[in-house]
């Protein structure tokens, strides 16, 4: 048992769900290269404790938006069938895939956060009726009954309809691959696919993403429990660390202005993603006399 | 566009108190594993394996819970859509085992 190496795996987990709390970004991307960069530990061990870490927020966060009705829960079980689909797929991935590729693979999805943290979200939304009359319309998928309302104030109730839902049932499944591949919530697809395929309102979909992330990352964490990959010495402080980092994270309220902090973020995001790389190509920039 | 009161619907709330004592139940579980193992308690690592077992059952539940609402109010086409949900994460796990 080693006491130091759990304290810090704790320490890891709660840092970078604190900050990941405040920018309102899913921290679970950081876990997997700080812990193979800086903890070298075996990057499979790493995917699995990660894939815990982010059940772990994804349910913890859920029951508010819940509560004020933003998630579409209908929506989210019909996108998760492509999402654990494509988790089993990346599930098999996982094991044929040489660790250097997954390397790269990993540092092409911390690049693509990054200039997904650059750019704004925009809304696209298209109010239910309005294009009842187009062929990819909200007509095509009335009998599913997706189209709901929310609040987007107390007062205003809002109703939006669901759009192009092959396209973002494709992104989906790209989403739960990618997911179960490197152990992250694959927010970074999933924001996109909801935005511009579903075209759904930015609350609506941030909330849905959230609540689809727990099941998702769910289907790839069975794989790896019964494939013996989740190890509990790892696995539980960052589990515990997460937890607590998200529940503080959301109360406390941060003085330093959010535009430099998401700087900073896009700065690590890069660093981690050169690291990487380097990796990838057997270099190893820290710790690397062990 | 039409004002209306802001209490979630039943199917919401529920999941929402499933998620959130479950997250409760399963982290203190873990943390009581750590606190064990900290004192060399040899126990301490199994417990907080179960723990972690029951963060990945979480979800499932969540899905378990959700096909029983849509069976109740009969609508079986989301009902077979959250039993296909549950189908690939059994699968999921079948496959990890081999």
């Amino acid at each position: 048992m080693q006491i130091g190496l759990e304290s810090w795996l704790f320490a890891v987990a709660l840092g970078t769900s604190l900050l990941g709390g405040v920018l309102g970004m899913a921290s679970g991307i950081f876990i997997v290269p700080i812990l193979t960069m800086f903890g070298r530990i075996d990057i499979h061990t790493a995917i699995g404790a990660s894939l815990i870490s982010v059940i772990a927020c994804s349910c913890g966060g859920a029951a508010p938006f819940l509560k004020e009705r933003l998630t579409n829960v209908r929506l989210a079980v019909l996108l998760e069938t492509a999402t654990t689909s494509g988790a089993l797929c990346g599930v098999f991935l996982a094991g044929l895939i040489p660790t250097a590729y997954l390397y790269c693979i990993f540092a092409l999805i911390l690049l693509l956060s990054a200039q997904q943290m650059l750019s704004r979200r925009k809304e696209s939304i298209v109010p239910a009726g309005a294009s009842a009359s187009s062929s990819i319309g909200v007509g095509a998928w009335a009998a599913l009954r997706l189209d709901a309302t929310y609040p987007e104030t107390p007062e205003r109730e809002v109703r939006y309809a669901v759009q192009r839902l092959p396209l973002g049932m494709a992104l989906m499944y790209g989403a739960g691959l990618i997911s179960a591949l490197l152990g992250i919530g694959s927010g970074v697809l999933k924001i996109p696919a909801m935005d511009s395929a579903l075209r759904l309102p930015i609350k609506v979909s941030s909330a849905t993403s959230n609540f689809m992330i727990g099941v998702t990352a769910a289907a790839g964490a069975a794989a790896y429990f019964a494939r013996g990959e989740i190890v509990t010495s790892v696995a539980a402080p960052i589990a515990l660390g997460s937890v607590l980092g998200a529940v503080l994270g959301a109360r406390i309220l941060m003085r330093v202005p959010n535009e430099k902090l998401r700087l900073m973020f896009v700065g690590i995001l890069l660093l981690l993603a050169l690291q990487m790389m380097f990796a990838a190509l057997g270099i190893h920039l820290f710790g690397a006399a062990s | 566009m039409k004002a209306v009161a802001a209490l979630p619907a039943p199917l919401e709330r529920t999941l929402g108190s499933l998620l959130h004592y479950g997250t409760y139940i399963a982290s203190l579980v873990i943390a009581l594993g750590l606190a064990l193992s900290f004192g060399s308690n040899p126990a301490g690592q199994r417990i907080a394996g179960v723990g972690i077992a029951l963060f990945i059952v979480l979800p499932v539940a969540r899905v378990g819970t959700m096909l029983i609402f849509f069976l109740r109010t009969r609508d079986y086409r989301f009902s077979a859509i959250a039993a296909l949900v549950l189908g690939i994460i059994v699968i999921s796990y079948v496959v990890g085992a081999r």
